[in-house]
């Protein structure tokens, strides 16, 4: 056999490869691999997501806290950015209060915290919640 | 109606495990997990280090998914990244290249007639065996194998001819017994 009809012979000979007793046995560890990765992912994000979420809540109640006590002479971006968010969480407010007002949770308190913070307590579950099902739902797809 | 598993064409399982399906990818590993194995092992790993590098390799492959477009086989694509795995493994051991220099030619047991690859492997040095089965095994060039190795490229194509030429020795066929002249005195 000459060289030139030998590196086929070999190369056919290497992709014939004889069937091992255990492929289902390595094919079951693989997905078991996988699904673990996945479920650890979903969990690290889910963590991420809920810090994040708390972190953007804690933001807003102090925004709201503070709102009306912010100097009407603050001259610098980064006052007046704060400002424009203090503007806009009322305006927030504004728009929420006669829902809230309607359904009777505008007076509601548990302990220190308002029925608008919790409004907003509530409004950030809610979209922790669906951050968390989407990230499910997209993993199982 | 959805298809089975089983009847999905590599190319199709390929795409929906793209898509984060992990039973798609297992039917993938299930068909292609032999070979991949195969490979490492000619190419001189333990079994056991052969089915871990295989693993990563699998897995690696679900991640990098969505990069299989179908130009060459799924089962050749993974045997590429698994050879890759298994050579950054050994160069991490830091042993292989002063190997390289001093090894010698595992001793050959004579069997006439010897036609398995597997075992006709066994005559090879370990670079040599490597080389081949990076070369005609893996599909990798001969620069990629150099560029893996750290070797220069001559070096590289003297041992992937030097390992054919000892596999041709072993695999040729044995000439037909009827066909030989004998002549007794």
């Amino acid at each position: 056999m000459s060289a030139d009809e030998f590196d086929p012979f070999v190369e056919r000979a290497f992709a014939r490869s004889p069937r091992l007793p255990d492929e289902e046995l390595f094919a079951a560890r693989i997905e078991t691999r996988l699904a673990s990765s996945t479920r650890l992912r979903t969990v690290a994000l889910t963590v991420a997501g809920l810090i994040g979420g708390i972190v953007a809540v804690r933001q807003s109640l102090n925004s709201a806290v503070d709102l009306g006590t912010a100097s009407a002479s603050a001259t610098t971006p980064a006052l007046s950015l704060g400002r424009d968010l203090q503007t806009a969480s009322y305006d927030a407010q504004l728009s929420v209060q006669p829902f809230l007002d309607q359904v009777g949770l505008s007076d509601m308190a548990l302990g220190s915290m308002g029925g608008m913070s919790l409004f907003w307590l509530g409004t950030a579950a809610l979209v922790g919640l669906a951050i968390a099902g989407a990230m499910k739902l997209s993993q199982e797809i | 109606m959805t298809k089975a598993l089983i009847d999905l064409h590599d190319v199709e399982l390929a795409a929906l495990a793209a898509a984060g399906g992990r039973r798609e990818f297992g039917e993938l590993a299930r068909r292609h997990g032999s070979a991949v194995r195969g490979l490492l092992r000619r190419m001189g790993a333990q079994p056991s280090e052969a089915d871990d590098v295989a693993q990563d390799a699998f897995l690696q492959a679900f991640e990098k998914c969505a990069e299989f477009r179908g130009e060459g086989t799924f089962a050749s694509w993974v045997k590429r990244i698994a050879a890759r795995l298994y050579l950054k493994r050994k160069s991490r051991n830091a042993r292989y290249v002063a190997e390289i220099e001093s090894e010698e030619t595992a001793p050959v047991v004579d069997t006439p007639g010897l036609v398995d690859l597997d075992e006709a492997l066994k005559a090879l040095s370990e670079t040599e065996r490597l080389c081949v089965s990076l070369c005609h095994g893996a599909g990798l060039s001969h620069p990629e194998i150099a560029a893996a190795l750290k070797l220069p490229l001559g070096t590289v194509k003297s041992h992937v001819k030097r390992g054919l030429d000892k596999l041709r020795a072993r695999l040729q066929p044995e000439p037909a017994p009827y066909g030989r002249t004998s002549h007794v005195g």
